[in-house]
């Protein structure tokens, strides 16, 4: 019993440094990314369980690519997982690629980790720019779910507030239409970023 | 640069059509306006379900089969199905109540068929508006020529422009459960959709664009996949979350 707890105790101390420990823009940024680059492709529920614990991380890293961050860019965090993943595993890159500055202005690209879904890899990165994620790109997309899949490109979500436009307009789609002042700003998931 | 806009009634709806050319004179205009007018009214005449002798509704009722149809129809049908495939079911005219139901592609499809029409005629610079689905044909001429600056509304505040999409040769389409009432329907539960309040895709095809803002308001934020499809590679998306003031897009 005891040792059950322990246990499970340490699943989930594990998934809590997943979660919550590692630095807060990057992790939690990342996997912001991540579950759009999932949900694109399957519905959140297909996310696998490998970064919730070390056996499972484990498991994955037998099935995961490595991770190829050639489109990082100069910053601190994008090069340690460049450098570490030719030998680590990616989600161990991912969770212990630690140096991201804690600040509200952190820029730079970021990789996620390579999950495999029920049907192929996905690996997600993105861009932050003074704190704002400016773009998300899918490095690795899944395939082979079948033939209608296969090679797919991975279409990420890029989620914002919704809010008024102004620009002068020509015609509408939806109903008539006035013009406003719009801008983006990632919230919602990205929010819980702190970022 | 002969200019000519005109708002017909047709569809149970407003069409806006906005065209101008430097080809053709104002009769030029003129004319193909009359055309598209036609032929707005044989679309309804051989689609709406709300007339007795349509193509549609004596399809529903089992009075002629799709190969006794014109051509129109087995066209609008066939792409039916392409739209289905592509949503894996979530775009399912034969689904809905009453039988078979097209409505949620075919304004997109003749508004495309009309612009085409008028570039055919002479007009130079196109914009068919049909209660929001749009087909654009040779961008807006403002002393230059620049693309269509088309708004996308809020779907709660219908005077709010959330998004705008610069279209020089396209289609745009929205749909959602606001503008005319909750209209779509989940075709695996028969539930009223709710996906997304509001869905706005942009690509070359019409009918797709129409089709798949309709599925996107059934499937959410999980329609993101199908955009993955070859097919829809390069179409866009604006989704409106339904409980909350976020978008998402593609």
């Amino acid at each position: 019993m005891k040792r059950a707890l322990l246990i499970a105790g340490g699943t989930l101390g594990g998934l809590g440094a997943v979660m919550a420990i590692t630095p807060p823009q990057f992790s939690t940024s990342n996997s912001a990314g991540l579950g759009d680059g999932i949900g694109a492709i399957g519905g959140a529920t297909s996310t696998p369980a490998a970064s919730k614990s070390s056996t499972a991380v484990a498991t994955k890293s037998a099935t995961a690519k490595p991770v190829t961050t050639k489109k990082a860019t100069a910053t601190k965090a994008a090069t340690a997982a460049a450098s570490t993943s030719a030998t680590a595993t990616p989600v161990a890159t991912q969770t212990t690629a630690a140096p991201v500055p804690a600040s509200k202005g952190v820029s730079g690209t970021f990789t996620g980790p390579t999950v495999n879904v029920n049907y192929g890899n996905v690996q997600v990165q993105i861009t932050v720019k003074d704190g704002k994620i400016t773009d998300a790109t899918a490095l690795q997309a899944p395939s082979g779910r079948n033939d209608r899949w296969t090679n797919m490109a991975l279409p990420i979500l890029k989620k914002q507030t919704l809010a008024a436009q102004s620009a002068s307009i020509q015609g509408a789609s939806g109903a008539s239409y006035t013009s406003y002042g719009w801008y983006t700003s990632l919230q919602g998931a990205l929010a819980k970023a702190g970022l | 640069m002969n200019h000519l806009r005109k708002q017909f009634p047709v569809w149970g709806t407003i069409v806006d059509v906005d065209i101008s050319s430097s080809l053709v004179s104002e009769d030029g205009l003129n004319q193909g306006m009359q055309q598209v007018i036609d032929f707005c009214k044989q679309v309804d005449a051989d689609f709406s379900t709300y007339i007795d002798t349509s193509w549609v509704t004596r399809l529903r009722i089992g009075q002629v089969e799709i190969v006794d149809c014109p051509p129109s129809v087995q066209k609008v049908w066939q792409l039916c199905l392409q739209a289905k495939h592509l949503t894996d079911g979530a775009f399912d005219p034969w689904a809905i109540e009453g039988g078979f139901d097209p409505s949620g592609l075919v304004k997109g499809w003749a508004a495309d068929k009309c612009a085409d029409m008028l570039v055919e005629s002479g007009a130079e610079h196109v914009q068919v508006n049909a209660a929001g689905d749009l087909a654009l044909r040779g961008g807006y001429f403002d002393g230059v020529v620049k693309p269509w600056s088309i708004g996308v509304v809020n779907p709660d505040n219908r005077t709010e422009v959330v998004k705008i999409y610069e279209i020089t040769d396209g289609a745009i389409a929205t749909s959602g459960t606001y503008e005319r009432g909750p209209h779509i329907h989940d075709p695996l539960n028969g539930l009223i959709a709710i996906g997304a309040k509001s869905a706005t895709v942009v690509g070359a095809a019409g009918w797709l664009c129409d089709a798949m803002a309709t599925a996107v308001v059934v499937g959410g934020v999980d329609s993101a996949k199908w955009f993955g499809q070859p097919e829809l590679k390069e179409y866009k998306v604006f989704g409106v979350y339904r409980h909350e003031d976020l978008a998402w897009e593609i």
